[in-house]
């Protein structure tokens, strides 16, 4: 059971280092061979300073530095019995390889439900990410949802 | 990467973007994607643990929104989007073929050129994995 009392609690916040071989990981895990994600001049010809984190990249940060497993543990989600139920991306600037990263995390809303599927906890968070020189870059928000049963 | 990239003035309601049809996801693609991504859940690399669960191995739902990522920036200019949420319906496994495909819903001119789209992605079996929206701006020229 999500512990209700959670909602609103914001996180310290935490810094990522934009990484090119990273970024190029990611894409090629994918399959995605555009080449403004592989390649610098192609990138710049399109209109970009460098190659641009692709539209999925910024999960990176929240996996490696454990956000979503520090929410978990405070509202007391059983990890086993948790699904990704949507995820959500707000672009407000283009991500660099070099960029440093600001991820602010909070816990938006904590709701119980019951339905066909059975009873339900359901967690939206939200991670704002700012850039090295404090602009919005990048805002997430992610719904959790641990099945009880 | 498809190179004739839409206009604002081409692109009508009810028009369908480039379909996107993905080489069937494999064992080694989750290994990749887990190692990138940093998500390690065993369920989706681990067989043992799929066996277990009765589901088998399953594909991360991000590694499908990433195929749906592709599919909008194959179609439009990464620098153009502004909004991306999807739902996540179903579970891919090694061996499914995705589709993306995906439709303009509105278009907006005033205060800026935009368009909302929706996008589904589906296995070989026509079952919905992810649904989602996105929206992207087009500039003033």
């Amino acid at each position: 059971m999500a512990a209700k009392s959670m909602c609103g609690k914001e996180y310290e916040p935490f810094t990522w280092l934009v990484e090119r071989g990273k970024m190029r990981e990611l894409v090629q895990s994918i399959g995605d061979n555009n080449p403004i994600y592989l390649d610098r001049l192609s990138a710049k010809e399109a209109g970009y300073q460098d190659t641009p984190a692709s539209s999925t990249y910024i999960t990176l940060p929240g996996m490696w530095m454990k956000v979503i497993g520090r929410v978990a543990k405070d509202l007391n989600i059983k990890l086993h019995r948790m699904l990704h139920g949507e995820q959500n991306y707000e672009y407000f600037q283009e991500i660099y390889p070099g960029d440093v990263l600001t991820g602010r995390a909070k816990i938006v809303a904590v709701e119980g439900k019951s339905c066909k599927a059975g009873d339900m906890d359901i967690v939206r968070m939200q991670i704002a990410y700012t850039n090295q020189r404090n602009e919005l870059a990048l805002k997430v928000t992610s719904v959790l949802v641990e099945r009880l049963d | 990467m498809n190179d004739s990239q839409p206009g604002f003035d081409n692109l009508m309601v009810g028009g369908e973007m480039h379909k996107l049809v993905k080489a069937p996801v494999t064992h080694k693609q989750l290994v990749k994607y887990s190692g990138a991504s940093g998500d390690f859940n065993p369920i989706h690399t681990d067989p043992e643990v799929g066996r277990a669960a009765g589901t088998g191995l399953i594909a991360h739902g991000m590694l499908i929104m990433g195929f749906a990522g592709q599919a909008i920036t194959d179609w439009l200019p990464k620098k153009y989007l502004r909004k991306f949420s999807v739902r996540f319906v179903g579970m891919a496994r090694p061996g499914d073929v995705v589709t993306v495909t995906g439709k303009v819903k509105e278009k907006i001119r005033v205060p800026s050129q935009r368009i909302l789209c929706e996008i589904t992605a589906k296995n070989q079996k026509d079952e919905v994995l992810v649904t989602g929206v996105f929206e992207a701006e087009f500039p003033n020229e």
